[in-house]
């Protein structure tokens, strides 16, 4: 805590964060008391068995879900009390998500999907130009007009991944992003999320179950069960483990 | 909160995706909204063309039937009555009706057949000014007695009687070359009018003020002495003419010819004729011949009598006055040619008759073929013409056009015809009394009030107004089609409400990436309800479509295969702006009101799980 105090203030923070789905019997226990930060610049792996709460725990520092209880303060937003439209504004500048099924749609073009943020941004400048621009360090500038049906897993990855970036996030949140992709392609996908944070400074929280992925990032965040079990930053883990 | 023109694009982009969703959504909408318009329209148009029927704002005046020992005691309404109502202030107008309180029966030549029926208690007359409804009509509904510059008027012969026949048909008219001429005044030698239909012939106007004859006619009278069949002519003794405003006593008319004092007013002679007599060319003959005041007289190649008036079409020779009158011009309402075409044309083997009279006529051969005798006075009825003071007489009717201001069944004529006829059958309180008044209110708001005051202070009712009663009716069946077109739509609402739940749980992974892109519960929930908005739009305006297109083929076959009658409309729709309006507004509303709930669910979903589901 005196650590953090003295730096920047995190990206994210995480305090005690609890949370269940279900009621009475059918109440499963997702997240037990989930402590951390992220700071700036940082390329997390989240690693953890299916079930573990990897998921969970990523949608809320996106604010996609709420937590049953903890703190969680994202960006400098208090998540927790933050209301709809905070969360959202939140979501369309600052952060971009990238999922494993890539979550296209595909009755629009490449460059409509990759543009879609604007369509809830009240500025509406050079919106076409951005997505270009977001395409093009994804390699895919020759797609613009195509169709995702039109394309490959790797190549529908990537047009999300510029989806993610035409807002230009200062935070990135992967769930599982190669887990649909073949080993070739997912190393790709890898190698620019390595190239994003070393050039753009973007931070990223990456969840993943391969050790591929865990490779590259700078921490490993390992979760059984819903809390932390390990991670190779020893005096976040003294801090966040179990007491 | 998402900009409402990217709001718009997304919604139609998104609508516009799948045509099977659209199309499901859409086909309630569209069947429900276009037979919504349809029926909204077709009401409307009955509802417009009833009200022509029946004005709304026009009421009729009765004294409430009372009687005491078989005496009839109801209130009368005469004059005093008009003049009370006419000082309300909601009253713009008050016409009064009067009945033909005695038996008189009709005998009339249509297409061949000799048609005979009563018209007692089926005749009544209005003021003139009250049936204006088109040229014809105006140029001769009017009291034509009254008129005693008209210089056809002239002395003649009246026909004689047929011992078979208490009333005989109006006579013949001689050819056109041996017609009486009155100098000065254009000769009519066109039958019916082909161009000009609003004329009787053309030519309405016959009456030039200022001729030698209208000079010479007032100069004279002429009389003949009863039973016998010389003619006289000098001014010795007039006949008991009518006057126009029906002064003279019942017992004074026409029975004591020769007996009677002064005209009130004058009697014409025989007319100048225009040169060679009436009746020249055997075996044909004509009296009066050379003498310029000389009734007229026109027999046929075998001696029978023909009508010696100018204009035969016009004027007869009139029993009582032994001149020549104009024929009592008359009106009929369209119910009536219903009538005739529904049941009478049918049974009878007779044409059925054109919702275009006057097209009907000219067929027929011109208004000249719609005249036919009124024996006043007299009835099939044995024992039901006791009560009359005066011996039956024949008059002459022509029918002159065809008026919704008319009696719905019967016939309706100048009120002065009626008044003097009343008063000279029944005496002075029966040419005094007046069966109905017809009140035109300022404001159809008003009818309930002033109902109350008459009764209250006249101890008047009005009369069940046939036109309410299908105001009513037509309101009922309104709410009812509009109440079936609105479950039609009702139910569509519920299959796009369907559709869509089918929808957002189809498209859980879309809307949760909307939410991971930045859009709020709220913008989520707006991007559904705007599909539904625009698919209700969408629909609405197919909907209108297509029920205009219906209308359209109704209109189609109603014209070419329903048969013509009476207030057959051109079109049975009338899409007023309000009703296209109202159906685009219902559309889009019952749409956004099945869109709602499965709204508000996407909109509550939880993304983070619809994200992450494969």
């Amino acid at each position: 805590m005196v650590r953090s105090a003295r730096m920047a203030s995190p990206v994210v923070r995480l305090r005690d964060v609890t949370k269940s789905y279900g009621e009475g019997a059918a109440k499963t226990q997702v997240l037990r008391g989930v402590s951390f930060d992220i700071e700036e610049g940082e390329l997390i792996a989240l690693v953890g068995q299916s079930g573990s709460g990897k998921s969970t725990l990523l949608n809320i520092i996106g604010g996609l879900d709420h937590p049953d209880a903890g703190e969680v303060e994202v960006l400098g937003l208090d998540t927790m009390r933050a209301g709809d439209s905070k969360l959202a504004q939140m979501r369309n500048k600052s952060i971009g998500f990238v999922f494993q099924a890539f979550n296209l749609l595909d009755h629009l073009t490449v460059l409509q999907n990759v543009t879609l943020p604007a369509a809830f941004a009240k500025d509406g400048r050079d919106v076409d130009g951005k997505g270009r621009e977001a395409l093009r360090r994804v390699g895919l500038s020759d797609f613009a007009n195509r169709r995702p049906g039109e394309l490959s897993g790797g190549q529908k990855q990537r047009v999300a991944i510029a989806r993610a970036l035409f807002g230009a996030p200062k935070l990135l949140l992967c769930d599982e992003p190669t887990g649909n992709l073949d080993s070739e392609t997912g190393k790709e996908v890898i190698d620019f999320f390595r190239e994003l944070n070393a050039k753009d400074g973007v931070t990223l929280l990456i969840v993943t179950h391969e050790r591929r992925v865990s490779s590259v990032a700078k921490r490993v965040i390992a979760m059984r069960d819903g809390m932390l079990v390990e991670t190779t930053d020893q005096a976040l883990a003294a801090q966040a483990g179990p007491a | 909160m998402m900009p409402v023109g990217k709001l718009t694009r997304m919604v139609a982009a998104n609508t516009l995706r799948s045509p099977r969703h659209f199309v499901l959504s859409a086909f309630g909408i569209v069947i429900g909204i276009a037979t919504f318009v349809m029926f909204l329209a077709s009401t409307e148009q009955v509802a417009a063309v009833l009200e022509k029927i029946f004005p709304l704002e026009q009421v009729t005046v009765v004294a409430p039937r009372a009687s005491l020992l078989g005496k009839d005691i109801s209130k009368k309404l005469d004059d005093g009555i008009v003049q009370t109502i006419l000082k309300r202030p909601e009253v713009s107008a008050a016409v009064p009706r009067m009945s033909l309180v005695f038996p008189a029966f009709d005998r009339g030549s249509f297409e061949g057949n000799d048609l005979k029926f009563e018209v007692g208690g089926f005749s009544d007359g209005v003021d003139p000014t009250y049936v204006q409804d088109d040229e014809r009509i105006k140029a001769l509904f009017k009291d034509w007695m009254s008129d005693d510059k008209d210089p056809h008027r002239i002395a003649c012969i009246p026909p004689p009687p047929d011992p078979d026949e208490e009333v005989i048909q109006s006579p013949r008219a001689p050819p056109k070359g041996r017609q009486t001429k009155v100098p000065g005044v254009p000769v009519n030698d066109t039958p019916e009018p082909q161009k000009q239909p609003s004329g009787w012939d053309g030519s309405i106007d016959v009456h030039p003020s200022s001729t030698a004859s209208v000079q010479a006619r007032q100069t004279s009278t002429q009389t003949r002495t009863p039973g016998a069949s010389s003619i006289q002519v000098g001014s010795a003794a007039a006949p008991a003419a009518p006057p126009p405003t029906g002064s003279a006593t019942g017992s004074a008319m026409g029975s004591a010819a020769g007996a009677g004092s002064a005209a009130a007013i004058p009697i014409p002679t025989a007319a100048q004729l225009d040169g060679a007599p009436p009746g020249i060319g055997a075996p044909g003959t004509s009296s009066g011949t050379g003498a310029p005041n000389d009734p007229v007289q026109v027999t046929g190649k075998k001696g029978e009598y023909l009508n010696p008036c100018p204009e035969p079409d016009r004027y007869y020779c009139d029993d009582a006055t032994r001149r020549c009158e104009h024929r009592v011009p008359i009106v009929m309402s369209p119910t009536m040619i219903e009538l005739y075409n529904g049941q009478f044309a049918k049974s009878h083997g007779l044409p059925i008759a054109d919702t275009d009279f006057v097209k009907f006529l000219t067929q027929r051969g011109g208004l000249g073929a719609m005249r036919f005798s009124i024996g006043l006075g007299q009835t099939t009825i044995a024992g039901s013409n006791t009560a009359i003071q005066h011996r039956p007489r024949r008059v002459e009717g022509v029918l002159v056009g065809i008026s919704t201001r008319a009696m719905p069944i019967g016939m309706t004529m100048p009120i002065q015809y009626i008044q003097r006829w009343n008063r000279e059958f029944m005496g002075e309180e029966a040419a005094t009394t007046y069966s109905s008044i017809i009140v035109t209110l300022k404001n159809r708001n008003d009818i309930a009030p002033f109902g109350q005051w008459l009764q209250d202070k006249l101890d008047l009712r009005l009369e069940d107004s046939l036109g309410e009663k299908f105001a009513t009716a037509l309101f009922v069946i309104r709410f009812a089609l509009i109440g079936i077109s609105l479950v039609i739509i009702g139910i569509s609402a519920i299959n796009i409400a369907h559709n869509f739940f089918m929808q957002v749980t189809e498209r859980r992974r879309e809307l949760g990436l909307l939410r991971a892109i930045g859009a709020t519960k709220h913008d989520v929930r707006m991007v559904v309800l705007g599909e539904a908005f625009l698919i209700g739009l969408i629909g609405g305006l197919l909907g209108i479509l297509l029920g205009m297109l219906m209308a359209r083929g109704v209109d189609y076959a109603s014209a070419h295969y329903v048969p013509r009658f009476p207030y057959k409309p051109a079109t049975w729709f009338n899409f007023r702006w309000w009703i296209w309006t109202g159906g685009l507004v219902c559309a889009a509303g019952f749409a956004v009101l099945g869109g709602y709930l499965p709204a508000r669910r996407a909109s509550t979903m939880e993304p983070a799980q619809a994200l992450t589901q494969n």
